[in-house]
């Protein structure tokens, strides 16, 4: 892209100024460069809604809502990424960046109970009403977290982003489906969720847009690092759409790996292990290739598994590792004849007492199955 | 327009030569930063002048009903804890923003000590978070989820949010001119998108004759109108900017003429809607006012910190915001007037047709301690030019008061034209 190298010499003297990374080779790389995916994204969100909706909408409310959250995350990474601020402010933070969200989710705060449970709970549906909201707040802080920690090689923060990006759009156009022929047999299910996931949809692409754009240049070797700018704003744009488009429980299921890292990285970060400024693996000049040190991230977890390996293939390998826990968990689901994880995924609104067969039938992913059958 | 000397960053690996030991700067080694104090003196006295009138206007002189009064009373508080908790945050993030070599020197004082000392920048970023952060928690308190303002107040927050992200990458990253003429606009956006009220003007009655109507509606015109006033807005109070105290100065004249503005509108209106607009604008002016004041108290003479264009763009962007949301822009145009005028003199150099320095900021005489104005065309010079020399601090004192004389003749005008043009 035209516009992207004349920034970079702009960022360079960031990059004179910022010695946080330890790029693995010896080179001085523009950072922060997520600042760019940043503007361009609102931007285009900004237009986008000059076209789509009309200006007494009852999505424009959430729409700028989750706009303003995204900004001032935005900024609040852009800051960090200049002024380096104390951990304990960033973990904070984000807590106030949700508020906007919160306050303008108006949709519902309850709960399915799965089958199985409801013998114990006594109840189908349960309304947690405020501490659906606490745990909105605290999604947002823990997906703009976990991004971060989980970083260091080459292509790894904007990759991961990516494939949970697509991830997302096959299961919101799956749901998609799944709705629009529910509601074609005549079950009532209200709009909203369609609406709800479209929204999603409007936010979700132009972030796999731009992330694409910015892996082109960050992908191995990188010319360019992304800053804690991108990883706060993918994450929160991430949560932001988890939140507004209903399906927050699904996003951690695509967070999995990003869960699995924080809870090896558990021990370090509370203090109970010492924690060292990078946990890094160690890097063989000779040899090119990476090992696995003693850290608690998923990056030295794989390499202690597999072996010493080279920047290139490591990412890679997360990134496969990441593709393959966003989607075999969605196939089982709608194979499974257990009720159980049927009617957790069930869109809100939709009878409980529909016939099971019938959305197997109607789910895309068993359409495609029939087919190839 | 920084008006000081921006530290290069290949110059931040050298050690600075070592000065006179002016500076509280316990080691040696470092180069002198200028001390953080408070001109607590200063701020009480220019807070009892400024919000004077508007106490009283709002206690004793309108009554004003309930509901409406006990937001804006919260509104206040919390302003009043953004005050503090940004006097508080104000030298933590000097510390940061020093480490991080985004500084600069002060040139009004060039020549004398304090001409040596390292000025912490762009600490407008401190404003524009606290801001943020009161006006999303003034949100949970005041709102419920399916009012129709929730969006323009989203809106709102969108627009001054962004622009205050693009006042820092501008001031770590130095945008060209053009780029940074071109950002308000997009700011805007959020709010353009959102706004649902009128298109429509009210012809002037001498003006309806020639014009065949009493009220035109402008349609996306008004919108345009709109988007390029953020510019004006923005812009404006950064190009009438160089001495200390002079933004954070005028930016509080300004808000505090805003309110009184507001409240006197909500006094005396009937109409609901109205009184909403105005209430609105000072849920959002009263927070600005609030942060600025504590910003103001280290950035006066001599100034302990700088605000940098973070500063000047979130600020300009607020009061166009509240000016459009509240229905109120032209007032708000009127209470810009020294803006204008300094916007006016610049244009010959602007433009290009004259010359035009790097700083257009008059000339310092280190033995004397005094200004003298030059043939650039700010109204900083121009004040210099009819006046003669003066110090920094009498020249910004002037300015301000010059501000504020602005700000009472809009309040004479509406009030001798009320029923001749409306």
């Amino acid at each position: 892209s035209p516009w992207l190298p004349d920034t970079s010499s702009c960022v360079i003297s960031l990059a004179t100024i910022s010695t946080r990374r330890v790029p693995l080779e010896a080179l001085s790389e523009p950072e922060s460069l997520g600042i760019v995916v940043g503007i361009v994204f609102l931007v285009l969100a900004i237009l986008f809604q000059y076209f789509n909706f009309t200006s007494d909408s009852n999505w424009l409310v959430e729409y700028n809502a989750a706009l303003a959250s995204i900004y001032f995350m935005t900024l609040i990474g852009f800051v960090d990424d200049v002024l380096d601020i104390p951990w304990r402010v960033k973990l904070l933070l984000p807590s106030f960046v949700a508020l906007p969200l919160l306050m303008a989710y108006a949709g519902h705060t309850t709960i399915i109970i799965p089958k199985p449970l409801i013998p114990y709970v006594g109840l189908e549906i349960l309304d947690l009403g405020w501490i659906y909201k606490l745990y909105m707040g605290l999604l947002a802080v823990f997906c703009t977290n976990s991004i971060n920690i989980h970083a260091g090689l080459n292509g790894l923060e904007v990759g991961q982003t990516v494939v949970i990006a697509s991830a997302k759009m096959t299961h919101l156009s799956n749901s998609q489906i799944m709705i629009h022929n529910i509601m074609q047999i005549g079950a009532s299910t209200g709009p909203e969720q369609k609406q709800a996931h479209a929204f999603s949809i409007y936010l979700v692409q132009p972030l796999l847009a731009t992330s694409l754009s910015l892996l082109s240049f960050n992908w191995y070797p990188s010319s360019v690092f992304v800053g804690d700018t991108y990883t706060y704003f993918a994450g929160t744009t991430m949560a932001v759409v988890g939140i507004i488009g209903h399906f927050s429980e699904t996003l951690l299921i695509f967070f999995a790996p990003q869960v699995l890292n924080f809870l090896l990285s558990l021990p370090q970060l509370s203090g109970l292990v010492p924690c060292a400024r990078h946990r890094l693996p160690r890097f063989d000049s000779k040899s090119g290739l990476l090992t696995g040190t003693n850290d608690g991230t998923l990056v030295n977890f794989t390499l202690r598994i597999l072996g010493k390996m080279s920047e290139k293939s490591l990412c890679t390998v997360l990134l496969v590792v990441q593709q393959c826990l966003s989607r075999p968990l969605a196939i089982p689901r709608y194979l499974q004849s257990d009720e159980l994880l049927y009617l957790h995924e069930l869109p809100y609104g939709c009878p409980q007492d529909i016939d099971i067969h019938v959305i197997q039938r109607t789910s895309f992913t068993c359409m495609v199955k029939s087919l190839l059958r």
